[in-house]
C-alpha cells in the first residue's frame, strides 16, 4: 500500500477503505464499462450539460479510483492504464467531499438505469463514510449528526419541547373536535401502533402531529408515541455513517420493544422509512421483532377497512404526487399513495416520470442541510420545476418532509405558485365525521389569526431588508408590535431600550454576528429571559448558537421560512393558543 | 497449414483459455472475499417478489431493453450494444469453429451471416470509439483501458470478419492475426473492463436481490 507523504486524514481514509468495501460494493465497483448510460438520468447533468463532472460516471469514478489503486489488481501495478489513483492531502480529501455531498443527492436514479447494476448511489454514500470518519464534511452534516448522537433527534429538539408540543397539538385538537377524550397518548404499553415521527413536524409543521392523532382517535386506534427515541429519521443514511445509522435505529426498536409496542408506524418521511424499514435492521445488526410500516399504508388501511370514512370534495383541489426516492426507488412504495389519494381528491394529475423514473427533489441526500451547495441544488432543481409545471396542478403532494422542504424551496425559486402538502394532511381533511354526543368542556376562546399578537412586542433583527420586510409585515398583520434591527449592534441597543416580548434573530450578520448578540441578550440581567428564535439560512452555523455557554435559544428556524411556519413558532414560544 | 497456424489455432488459444481461466478464478476469489453482509429488513412494496425472482428479472434486465428509461428512450444505443455483443459473441464463437468444426463453413449462409454480424459489430465499435473521443463526458470518463479495449475489439471484429472463410489459399496472415489477437484477447481481458461480464452476475444478483425484496424491481411504470 502506498504510504509515501498522505496526511494524516488521507491516510485514514486508505486504510478504512478496505473494511467499508462490502461485496456489493467491490461489484459495483469493479464492473462499471463507462458506457456513459447513466449520464442523462442525473438531474444535475440534465440542469448543467456542459459539466461533464457531474456526470454520475465521473462523480463515481473519484471513488472508483482510490479502490482500483488500493484493492484491485491492475490499478495497484499501472494506475495510469485504468485512471487508478490515491489521495495524498487534505485538499484532494476537500475535493472528494465536494463531489460526494455537493453533486450528488445520492436519489440512485442512475443506479436503476445502469445495464450493468452498478449501484452508484451506495458506493457515494459509502464515500461519504469515509470522509466523514475523518471528520471530512460539510459543517451542516457535522451539526446535524451531532445533534442526532448527543440530543437524539437531527434538529436538536429538547425533550421538553417536545412533549409540550404534542401537549399544545392535544389541546389543540381537543378544541377542534370538543372532545376531551382525544389526545396523543404518550408512552402507553403494549398498545397496536407506535407512531414515530420527524423532528421537522415539531419544528416546522406541528398540524401534522395533530392531523395523525386525528386519523388515529376516527380510527379507534390503540396508540401511543414514545417520550424518547421518537425520531424515525437518521442521518445516518446521509453522512455514510452506519454507527450512526445503527445507533439511531436501535434508540427507536428498543423505545417499541419497552412499550412493547406490536406494530411501528413511521409517519411521512422518505428517508426516514427507508432508515428505519430497510437499513436500520441491517446497520443496528438488530432483528426487529415487530412490524413496521409507513403510515401512508396505515392510513390507507383504515379506510379499506372501514376505520374511517372520507370525502374526496371536501379536498376540492387539483393534485399531483411526487414520489420520493427514498420510498420509490429504495423501499417500492410507489402504489399505495397514489390508492390513497383516490380516496382522498378528485382531481389527481399524474407527473411525469413517476414512481421509481421520478426525478429527486433535489433536497435529498441530506442537500437541505448543506447552505453552501444551495446555489448548485437550485441551479439543478430546474428539472423538477420543468415536471411540476407540466402537471397543472395547483398542489404537489409528497410523503416526504425533506421533499416538502426541498420542493417548497424549488417553487419559491422558480416561482411556481404551486403549494407542499402530505397525504396525511389530505385525509385529516377529508375525514367525515359523524355527530357525536357532545360534552360540555371548558373551550378557550380561539383567537383569530389577525390579532393573535395583539399586545406583543417582537424585535426582528436581520440584515436582508426582503426579509426583515416579510417578517415584520407577517408579524404585524398578526397584530404584533414589531421592531426592527438590521445588524447586532442595533439589535442589542433596540431589545435595551424596547424590552421586546420575543427577539428572532439571524445569525449571519456584518459586524457582530447573532451568535454574539445571542450571548450578550443572555448575559444581559434585563433580557436574559427575553424569548429568543433563531432564524437563518445556515444551518452548519447552529453551533455559535448551541456552543455558547448560556442557555438554548427558545425556538430554531431554518430558513426559507413561509408565513405559516414563523406564526407558528412565535405563537409557540409567546404561548399564544 | 503451417505448423505456426496450427500453433496458433490450437495450443496458444488453449494456453490464453487456460490463463484466462485461472485468472478469473482467481478473480472470483478476489471478489468473493469481500463480506456480503446480511440482509435483515422484512420484504416490502406492494408487491410480493422473491428473492429468486427479483435476481433472475435482473440477470434478464439486458435483454429488456424497456425496463430502464436509459434503454428505452435510446433505442439506437441498444440495438449498437446488442449487435456489439452479438459480434462478440460470433467473433468467439469462430475460434472454436475454425480448429474444430471447419466443416461448419462450408456453408456459405452461415459464413455471409458470420460476417455481417461481425462486420456490423465492427462498425459499431467505430461508432463508439466516435462518440467516446467526442462527447464530452465520455472522454471525462474515459480511461487508456476504454480506447484500448475498445480498439481492440474493434481490430479483431475487422480481421474475424476477414477470417470467417477459413481459407489459407491467399495465405495465412489473415487467420494468424485472427487467432493472434484472439489469444491476447483471453490474456487480457481479465485485467480490463472487458471482464465486465464476469462481474454482470454479481451487481445484478445483489440489485435484484435487494430491490425485489423492497418491491423495487421489476419497476411499474405508470
Amino acid at each position: 500500500m502506498v504510504t509515501e507523504n498522505r496526511s494524516y486524514n488521507a491516510q485514514k481514509v486508505i486504510e478504512r477503505l478496505a473494511k467499508k468495501v462490502n461485496r456489493q460494493m467491490a461489484g459495483s465497483l469493479a464492473a462499471c464499462v463507462h458506457c456513459g448510460m447513466c449520464t442523462q438520468s442525473c438531474h444535475y447533468v440534465l440542469a448543467n450539460p456542459d459539466d461533464p463532472t457531474f456526470a454520475p460516471a465521473y462523480k463515481a469514478d473519484r471513488i472508483r479510483r482510490l479502490f482500483k489503486r488500493h484493492l484491485d489488481w491492475t490499478g495497484r501495478i499501472i494506475p495510469w492504464w485504468v485512471k487508478a489513483g490515491s489521495v495524498y492531502t487534505d485538499e484532494e480529501l476537500a475535493e472528494l467531499m465536494d463531489t460526494v455531498f455537493g453533486k450528488c443527492t445520492n436519489c440512485r436514479r442512475c443506479t436503476l438505469n445502469c445495464p450493468m447494476g452498478v449501484d452508484l448511489a451506495v458506493v457515494n454514500r459509502m464515500a461519504r463514510g469515509l470522509l466523514v470518519s475523518v471528520g471530512v464534511m460539510p459543517e451542516g452534516v457535522a451539526v446535524v449528526s451531532k445533534d442526532q448522537w448527543e440530543i437524539g433527534n437531527q434538529m436538536g429538539v429538547l425533550k421538553e419541547d417536545y412533549l409540550e408540543t404534542l401537549d399544545w397539538m392535544s389541546e389543540e385538537l381537543q378544541q377542534e373536535l370538543k372532545d376531551p377524550a382525544v389526545g396523543i397518548p404518550i408512552d402507553k404499553f403494549d398498545c397496536e401502533v407506535v407512531y414515530s415521527i420527524n423532528p421537522r413536524e415539531v419544528k416546522y409543521d406541528p398540524r401534522s402531529i395533530a392531523d395523525a392523532a386525528k386519523i388515529f382517535h376516527f380510527a379507534e386506534e390503540n396508540w401511543t408515541m414514545p417520550s424518547e427515541g421518537w425520531d424515525m429519521t437518521n442521518f445516518g443514511l446521509f453522512s455514510g455513517d452506519d454507527d450512526l445509522g445503527g445507533a439511531v435505529a436501535r434508540r427507536l426498536y428498543e423505545k417499541v420493544e419497552d412499550l412493547r409496542g406490536k406494530k411501528l408506524v413511521i409517519s411521512e418521511c422518505g428517508h426516514g422509512y427507508r432508515s428505519t424499514r430497510c437499513e436500520g435492521p441491517n446497520w443496528a445488526k438488530y432483528d426487529v421483532p415487530f412490524e413496521m410500516e409507513s403510515s401512508v399504508i396505515t392510513m390507507l388501511r383504515y379506510i379499506k377497512e372501514g376505520r374511517i370514512k372520507v370525502d374526496p370534495s371536501k379536498n376540492d383541489i387539483s393534485v399531483t404526487y411526487h414520489d420520493s426516492c427514498n420510498n420509490a426507488r429504495s423501499c417500492g412504495m410507489t402504489e399505495e399513495p397514489r390508492e390513497l389519494l383516490s380516496y382522498v381528491v378528485k382531481d389527481f394529475r399524474e407527473m411525469h416520470p413517476n414512481r421509481a423514473e421520478n426525478y429527486c427533489c433535489t433536497g435529498g441526500g441530506g442537500a437541505m442541510s448543506m447552505s453552501e451547495y444551495t446555489p448548485r441544488r437550485l441551479k439543478s432543481a430546474v428539472v423538477k420545476a420543468d415536471q411540476l409545471r407540466a402537471t397543472g396542478a395547483g398542489v404537489v403532494v409528497t410523503s416526504c418532509h425533506n421533499c416538502v422542504d426541498g420542493l417548497t424551496d424549488l417553487i419559491r425559486h422558480y416561482k411556481l405558485g404551486m403549494q407542499v402538502t402530505q397525504l396525511v394532511n389530505l385525509v385529516a381533511n377529508a375525514l367525515v365525521i359523524e355527530e357525536r354526543v357532545a360534552i360540555p368542556v371548558e373551550i378557550v376562546p380561539e383567537v383569530t389569526a389577525a390579532g393573535s399578537l395583539a399586545g406583543r412586542k417582537i424585535l426582528v433583527v436581520d440584515d436582508e431588508p426582503d426579509i426583515l420586510t416579510f417578517f415584520a409585515s407577517v408579524l404585524a398583520d398578526n397584530g404584533a408590535e414589531v421592531i426592527e434591527a438590521r445588524e447586532g449592534q442595533e439589535a442589542l441597543l433596540k431589545a435595551r431600550s424596547e424590552k421586546p416580548d420575543l427577539v428572532t434573530l439571524d445569525i449571519s450578520m456584518p459586524g457582530q454576528d447573532g451568535g454574539k448578540v445571542f450571548e450578550a441578550l443572555r448575559r444581559d440581567p434585563d433580557l436574559a429571559l427575553t424569548p429568543v428564535c433563531i432564524i437563518t439560512g445556515r444551518p452548519e452555523l447552529r453551533r455559535l448558537i448551541y456552543d455558547r455557554p448560556v442557555p438554548p435559544p427558545d425556538g430554531y428556524l431554518d430558513k426559507p421560512v413561509n408565513e405559516e411556519t414563523l406564526l407558528l413558532n412565535v405563537k409557540k414560544i409567546l404561548k399564544v393558543v | 497449414m503451417s505448423e505456426t497456424l496450427h500453433f496458433a489455432e490450437h495450443r496458444l488459444q488453449e494456453m490464453a483459455l487456460l490463463f484466462m481461466a485461472i485468472v478469473y478464478t482467481l478473480r472470483i476469489r478476489w471478489l468473493l472475499r469481500f463480506p456480503a453482509g446480511k440482509e435483515r429488513q422484512a420484504p416490502s412494496g406492494s408487491r410480493m417478489i422473491t428473492s429468486k425472482q427479483g435476481i433472475l428479472n435482473s440477470w434478464l434486465n439486458v435483454a429488456k431493453p424497456w425496463a430502464m428509461e436509459s434503454t428505452r428512450t435510446r433505442p439506437f444505443f441498444y440495438a449498437q450494444f446488442v449487435i456489439f455483443h452479438l459480434g462478440v459473441v460470433a467473433s468467439i464463437g469462430l475460434s472454436f469453429v475454425i480448429p474444430y468444426l471447419p466443416s461448419l463453413l462450408q456453408s456459405p449462409l452461415l459464413v455471409r451471416l458470420l460476417q455481417i454480424s461481425i462486420g456490423a459489430a465492427c462498425l459499431v465499435g467505430i461508432i463508439r470509439m466516435v462518440r467516446r473521443l467526442s462527447v464530452p463526458v465520455m472522454r471525462k470518463i474515459s480511461s487508456p483501458d476504454d480506447y484500448f479495449s475498445l480498439t481492440l475489439l474493434t481490430v479483431w471484429f475487422f480481421f474475424a470478419m476477414l477470417a470467417v472463410p477459413n481459407e489459407t489459399a491467399q495465405g495465412e496472415s489473415i487467420l494468424l492475426i485472427y487467432f493472434t489477437l484472439t489469444a491476447f484477447f483471453l490474456i487480457y481481458v481479465p485485467f480490463s473492463k472487458i471482464s465486465h461480464y464476469l462481474y454482470y452476475p454479481f451487481t445484478r444478483y445483489y440489485l435484484g436481490k435487494t430491490m425485489a425484496r423492497r418491491g423495487v424491481l421489476p419497476q411499474i411504470r405508470g
